[in-house]
């Protein structure tokens, strides 16, 4: 089974994520550093079905802490057909650094905006278009917390998988 | 001049990489690029796999240019590297985002910051230490919804229904002890899980749970930094300091999200010391309950515990002093669905967790009855529980506490029910008991994180350092005359 590996920072929403993806429940809070163990389940995502993988937060490939290294070496070991990056939309500038390492590192990264509908109360305007041209990977937005984007999510997924087969 | 020289910086970092990536013959998983990239700021565990992985004159190589672009930069490769994949984000931010801050900071932010103000964020503290630790689970929980439930369902229904069954369907006396006996498996073991725990464990993570969706647990660690450092912990450890509060064993596992090796060690001693869990911290609660000054004191002598060891394993424990890096999530409003999820999947693990443990318990207790090894441990026990100036029924409630906390805490309960104590001896129980050796789930925990010598050297401590305390506090209450 092909396996899609979900990393980001910590508190930014990829157990709420890996829960959408699968039905699974993971303990999700509002505070970082939650997750410790890695999490598998299970995704139907067009007519294939994939293994996703839950991991630490990490806020760089140059692991600080034990987490971080956790979530790193399930990178290297684990030879993920798609990795989503999750971030916060509204610190993209702090976030996006991790992209351009995983995408250095050759990694199947699809970029997912999460959190978007804080980043637009507070008056951001993303132009997902221009990041995507920049990045050359697929970007999605979100709000785990309400579900949406998550079939764009998919689609995007399903259409990315198929191309790196 | 000065971009000249950026540029000419520029290509030795890339020249360097260029050539580690064509010294580089395996496959990592990762682009050669990264590897290459990591090898330049210094990681161990990547350059070990690479010497692992590549003929030894290759990683020689590699050894040299990597030392040789270090040489060429004043500041460290890993943060130049930072920098300018930072630059490179802005660049790329400045196109795609159009930002339009709302300048008047919002309602949240100002809550936000008085949270995290000394001056006003202590007292806030206080207030929800109060009305949701001390009132909510202490009085509420562990009051009268276990009043309701020992009372009413299980010393009137329950008990007496049981006994007569077994009465009548066990003829020996020895067998019937198991299951209806003074530490009986329905008696002893099923009242103190589903009467005592479950609805103090229930009332204190609905408490904790609701806390935790509003975001304040970051802030708390903001607030507490400052303190934390000074015992050589940033306020990153609140988190499972906090979580401690839940489960020790469960915050044990998740000191691994902290950095240095130096915290995960004074956070585990301090988690395994000085954190009560909650079904514990719920029964001493409400054992304290209506003995005000005893429970300053018991806070008091508990808090000074925490910081007195905390202080003396930094000083101790080799290492530097940490810094201080988190997210701080917004504030919001809890939601019920959340709350309600977090409760029930905590409540379901803990208690599947719990409840053959108690049964266990009762099991243990029971052979160990038949072959008098129960007897006897009480009877040394009673040693130190009478130079605390304690009942010796107290000796009981502390053999408990070698299988459970909360277990411990438990007995304590029933003795202070039967009025066994007065207020310096409930005191000087509690103090002990909080500070009494980790449960065996919390020890294989330590055993399994930190190592086996580590493990068993910080149970040791704990049991001798424990009765110490509780022998200090109750000779300064005879020397002082106190009496509560």
């Amino acid at each position: 089974m092909r396996k899609i590996t979900i990393v980001g920072s910590p508190n930014v929403g990829k157990s709420l994520l890996f829960n959408r993806l699968t039905g699974a429940y993971v303990t999700v809070s509002n505070y970082p550093g939650t997750t410790v163990e890695v999490s598998r389940g299970k995704t139907r995502i067009g007519a294939e079905e994939f293994e996703v993988i839950d991991t630490p937060g990490m806020y760089s490939l140059l692991p600080i802490s034990e987490e971080e290294r956790v979530a790193r070496d399930m990178l290297i070991d684990e030879k993920p057909s798609v990795v989503i990056h999750i971030i916060d939309a509204k610190n993209v500038e702090r976030m996006l650094p991790l992209t351009l390492q995983l995408i250095e590192a050759g990694l199947p990264v699809v970029l997912v905006l999460n959190i978007m509908d804080e980043a637009e109360r507070i008056g951001m305007k993303i132009d997902l278009r221009h990041l995507e041209r920049e990045l050359r990977v697929p970007v999605v937005a979100t709000v785990s917390t309400t579900g949406r984007g998550i079939d764009i999510l998919k689609g995007k997924v399903e259409e990315y998988a198929r191309r790196k087969m | 001049m000065h971009e000249e020289r950026c540029n000419i910086s520029y290509d030795i970092l890339e020249i360097s990489l260029e050539k580690i990536e064509s010294l580089l013959g395996s496959d990592y998983g990762i682009s050669k690029r990264a590897i290459g990239l990591l090898l330049l700021q210094g990681d161990d565990d990547i350059a070990s796999l690479v010497r692992s992985k590549e003929a030894v004159d290759f990683y020689a190589k590699i050894e040299g240019i990597v030392k040789e672009a270090r040489a060429h930069y004043h500041e460290p490769l890993a943060y130049i590297i930072a920098l300018r994949r930072q630059e490179e984000t802005n660049r790329i931010v400045s196109g795609a985002v159009e930002a339009s801050p709302k300048t008047k900071l919002s309602f949240r932010e100002k809550l936000s910051r008085i949270m995290i103000n000394p001056i006003t964020g202590l007292p806030i503290l206080l207030l929800i230490l109060y009305y949701g630790l001390y009132k909510f689970v202490g009085r509420f929980g562990a009051g009268i919804v276990v009043d309701f439930i020992e009372k009413n369902i299980f010393e009137k229904n329950i008990n007496p229904w049981i006994t007569r069954i077994f009465s009548a369907i066990i003829p020996v006396h020895m067998l019937r002890d198991l299951f209806v006996g003074e530490y009986g498996v329905i008696t002893l073991g099923i009242r103190y899980a589903v009467a005592l725990i479950l609805p103090i464990v229930t009332t204190f993570f609905i408490a904790f749970a609701i806390i935790e969706d509003t975001g304040y647990l970051p802030r708390l660690a903001l607030l507490i930094d400052r303190l934390f450092k000074k015992i050589g912990l940033t306020g990153r450890a609140v988190i499972p300091m906090v979580l401690g509060l839940g489960c020790d064993t469960m915050a044990t596992m998740v000191t691994r999200t902290l950095p240095t090796k130096r915290e995960r060690i004074i956070a585990t001693i301090l988690l395994a010391l000085a954190i009560p869990c909650s079904a514990q911290l719920g029964v001493i609660l409400s054992l304290l309950e209506g003995n005000f000054h005893g429970l300053w004191i018991w806070g008091g002598i508990v808090g000074l515990v925490f910081l007195l060891i905390g202080f003396l394993s930094s000083m101790i424990l080799p290492g530097d002093a940490p810094s201080f890096y988190m997210e701080i999530p917004p504030l919001r409003f809890p939601k019920l669905s959340n709350v309600f999820v977090k409760t029930y999947t905590r409540v379901q693990w803990y208690f599947t967790e719990v409840f053959p443990m108690f049964i266990l318990a009762s099991l243990l207790i029971w052979v160990g009855q038949l072959s008098g090894l129960f007897n006897a441990s009480v009877k040394i026990l009673e040693y130190p529980i009478r130079w605390m100036g304690l009942p010796k029924e107290a000796a009981v409630a502390f053999l408990f506490g070698f299988f459970r906390r909360d277990y411990g805490a438990a007995g304590l309960y029933d003795i202070k029910k039967a009025g066994l104590f007065n207020g310096n001896q409930l005191v000087v129980a509690c103090v002990t008991l909080t500070l009494f050796l980790p449960c065996i789930a919390q020890f294989l925990m330590n055993v399994k994180e930190r190592g086996a010598k580590t493990g068993v050297a910080i149970s040791v401590f704990i049991l001798f350092f424990s009765f110490s305390v509780g022998f200090a506090v109750n000779l300064i209450f005879n020397l002082l005359k106190v009496h509560l």
